[in-house]
């Protein structure tokens, strides 16, 4: 039998719930099936797929070696690699869950920073006084060195944190921090702000291809029969079917409904999610009626955009 | 990781045998230095280029980027206030491009003196061994690029810019972006900011009384102060914050003049002509210790007719506050310089060194300077 196509998901915590939910919506079933401690896993309904379960962070980094083909984790976590990810990682689908941002936020006390130049001659000022360099706490060494170094910030010093990032202000450990927050109520708790130019990434979860991973025929051709179940679930939930009674006088209001993006069925139309009551009315006021308007479970196309760009960057 | 091909015995012997003339005193350093103290001086953006090395519970360190810092830190260990140091070997740096080596060799000399010795002969001895050397080498199209950092901070000086807008254009002379925001905010109206009347209020009170009255207001807004400034800085910067909001941004003829300055590319002497036309009558005496500096130069025998001066050469080491120079081989692209040096008279005292003491010094890459070395 041929090497089944690898696909890490997290083993642990929110995501993890939320990316067995958006499989399970898909059709595809998680179960957990070998290894002593449960960290392989089956998809039923996608044959040549082994899952294997990691941490966010490993996901990334097993992504980056090309250990797994597929893996879901977040994009900070990617970026945070360092390099030309781009290059190594090929981002497939942003899934619209596990939202975080990576942002600058400096101490609310500060009522003289408000931006990355104020940050920058704050910086300037310490060093220049103290001969010491305002320090900077964060797990996030790559994308911070880089955005400071965007926006021309030069006199600082990162101190690595483990965890409880955003407390090392108030532990008198960092003067500020480069963090991950999602609703801001742990900057908040902790007496700090947000930058208004401090947005490193809006990051969320990606479903990502290893550009450094072996693939084969085979291997490709279990990811495109899963990235088109994937795509047609998601096509599914932007779209409606539209069904009415045979009629001759259809013709002109469907012409105009297909100009504006609409695709002709052999009995209706599918139209994008948000424009079916218009639609509908359109073809009422034509004399056209009754429309039935249904959500399809999944739209497959004739083409799969994510397959044909992996397939464009993977060498065999 | 790549190492470099090591230079033949003999090649490698005629470019040590300039430093061997100096009669330095023979250093070595820890291959392994202190990973907090380097990122200290160097600044984070150094760290994507140092290997870190870690045992286990121990302290966080690297393989030495170069030897500069370990050689001044074991001049203040000896307690001297000067002396002349020779070191030969290995230096890792992780290379930004794939394929070029990021372990290599390096041979230099730093010199220390006191205050009391003229710098313009300490410049000269050091430019011109560094020339010798790389000349040593055997390759051709060598040429000397010299530059000034603190050239460039009397220009601003001669601008009459207001205090922290002069710091700043100063700063940004290292950082690209800096400076085209502060070249493009020419002659702009100053931004209105919201803090700007209780800058206005803080302005009025004494140091501690602006400092009660920032406490006052953190605790009506429910701010508990974290962080290592405390009321009284956050109240003087406000105040000098909302002044530099109000002074204005640089003229458009100022503008133009940084500019132009900073594009300076040319033979010294014609480059010091547009340096003199730029910055006016206080430049006259930098600009004629350079003339000086060149004599001595040409002295010890460095063709400083075919030399370049580059206005922007050096700004981008955190260490140098002088004369800077490069010698680079047509043969090279210009980042990879032959042999590379520098005045950084104030890296000593950031090191615990008394202040007032004078250091310059070079560093040459065999490999660059050999004929046969790299492509």
């Amino acid at each position: 039998m041929s090497e089944p196509l690898i696909l890490a998901v997290p083993s642990k915590g929110r995501l993890k719930e939320q990316v067995e939910a958006w499989l399970g919506d898909c059709g595809l079933k998680l179960s957990v099936s070998g290894g002593s401690r449960g960290y392989m896993a089956e998809l039923k309904g996608a044959p040549g797929v082994q899952v294997r379960l990691l941490s966010a962070g490993d996901i990334a980094e097993a992504l980056d070696a090309g250990e797994v083909h597929l893996g879901v984790t977040g994009e900070d976590l990617l970026r945070e690699r360092g390099g030309d990810i781009d290059a190594r990682v090929l981002l497939l689908r942003a899934l619209g869950f596990g939202r975080a941002d990576l942002v600058v936020a400096v101490p609310k006390s500060w009522i003289d920073v408000e931006t990355m130049a104020d940050l920058e001659e704050v910086g300037h000022d310490l060093l220049a006084r103290s001969g010491r360099r305002m320090r900077v706490a964060t797990k996030y060494l790559t994308q911070t060195r880089s955005f400071f170094a965007r926006h021309g910030v030069a006199d600082y010093r990162i101190t690595e944190s483990g965890g409880a990032t955003e407390g090392a202000p108030a532990a008198g450990s960092a003067e500020l921090v480069v963090d991950i927050t999602t609703t801001g109520a742990t900057l908040e708790a902790n007496s700090l702000k947000i930058l208004a130019d401090g947005v490193i990434l809006k990051s969320q979860a990606q479903l990502a291809a290893s550009l450094r991973a072996d693939w084969s025929q085979a291997q490709l051709a279990a990811a495109e029969r899963l990235l088109r179940i994937l795509e047609a679930r998601a096509a599914a939930r932007d779209s409606a079917t539209l069904i009415w009674p045979a009629d001759p006088r259809d013709a002109g209001v469907v012409e105009a409904l297909v100009g504006q993006g609409a695709v002709r069925r052999p009995n209706g139309l599918l139209v994008a999610a948000n424009r079916v009551a218009e639609a509908c009315l359109a073809l009422a006021g034509a004399g056209i009626g009754p429309v039935t308007a249904s959500r399809p479970d999944f739209v497959y196309e004739v083409g799969c955009v994510s397959a044909e760009k992996l397939r464009q960057r993977v060498e065999i | 990781m790549s190492a470099e091909p090591a230079v033949p015995a003999d090649a490698l012997a005629a470019i040590r045998a300039p430093f061997l003339a100096m009669e330095a005193e023979v250093v070595d350093a820890p291959i392994l230095q202190p990973l907090g103290l380097l990122l200290e001086l160097a600044g984070e953006a150094m760290r994507a280029r140092l290997f870190v090395v870690q045992s286990e519970g121990g302290q966080e360190t690297c393989l030495r980027p170069d030897f500069t810092v370990p050689v001044v830190r074991q001049h203040l260990e000896s307690g001297r206030s000067s002396g002349r140091y020779f070191y030969e070997g290995k230096a890792f740096r992780a290379s930004p491009e794939p394929g070029r080596p990021d372990e290599f060799r390096q041979i230099g000399l730093e010199r220390f003196d006191d205050g009391a010795v003229p710098t313009l002969e300490a410049d000269a001895e050091i430019a011109a061994l560094a020339w010798r050397a790389a000349a040593a080498g055997g390759r051709g199209g060598l040429g000397l690029w010299l530059g000034d950092v603190a050239l460039f901070s009397a220009f601003v000086d001669g601008l009459g810019l207001a205090a922290p807008l002069a710091a700043r254009v100063r700063r940004a002379a290292a950082r690209p972006r800096l400076l085209a925001g502060e070249l493009a905010r020419a002659d702009q109206p100053p931004a209105a900011r919201e803090a700007g009347r209780l800058a206005d209020l803080l302005a009025g009170l004494s140091e501690a009384e602006a400092a009660t009255v920032l406490e006052e207001m953190w605790a009506l807004a429910g701010i508990a102060p974290v962080g290592g400034r405390g009321p009284a800085e956050i109240a003087q910067r406000l105040i000098r914050r909302a002044e530099a909001a109000r002074a204005p941004a640089l003229s458009a003829d100022q503008a133009d003049r940084i500019r132009r300055f900073l594009a300076i590319e040319a033979a010294p002497a014609e480059a010091f002509a547009v340096i003199r036309e730029l910055g006016g009558a206080g430049l006259d005496a930098p600009l004629a210790d350079w003339s000086r500096r060149l004599d001595l130069m040409a002295a010890a025998g460095v063709p400083v007719g075919q030399a370049r001066f580059s206005a922007a050469l050096g700004h981008a080491f955190d260490y140098y506050d002088g004369l800077t120079f490069e010698v680079r081989s047509a043969a090279l692209h210009g980042d990879r310089a032959v042999a590379v040096g520098g005045r950084y008279d104030s890296l000593p005292a950031r090191l615990g060194g008394a202040a007032g003491s004078q250091a310059v010094g070079c560093m040459i890459r065999p490999w660059r300077a050999w004929a046969g070395g790299e492509a």
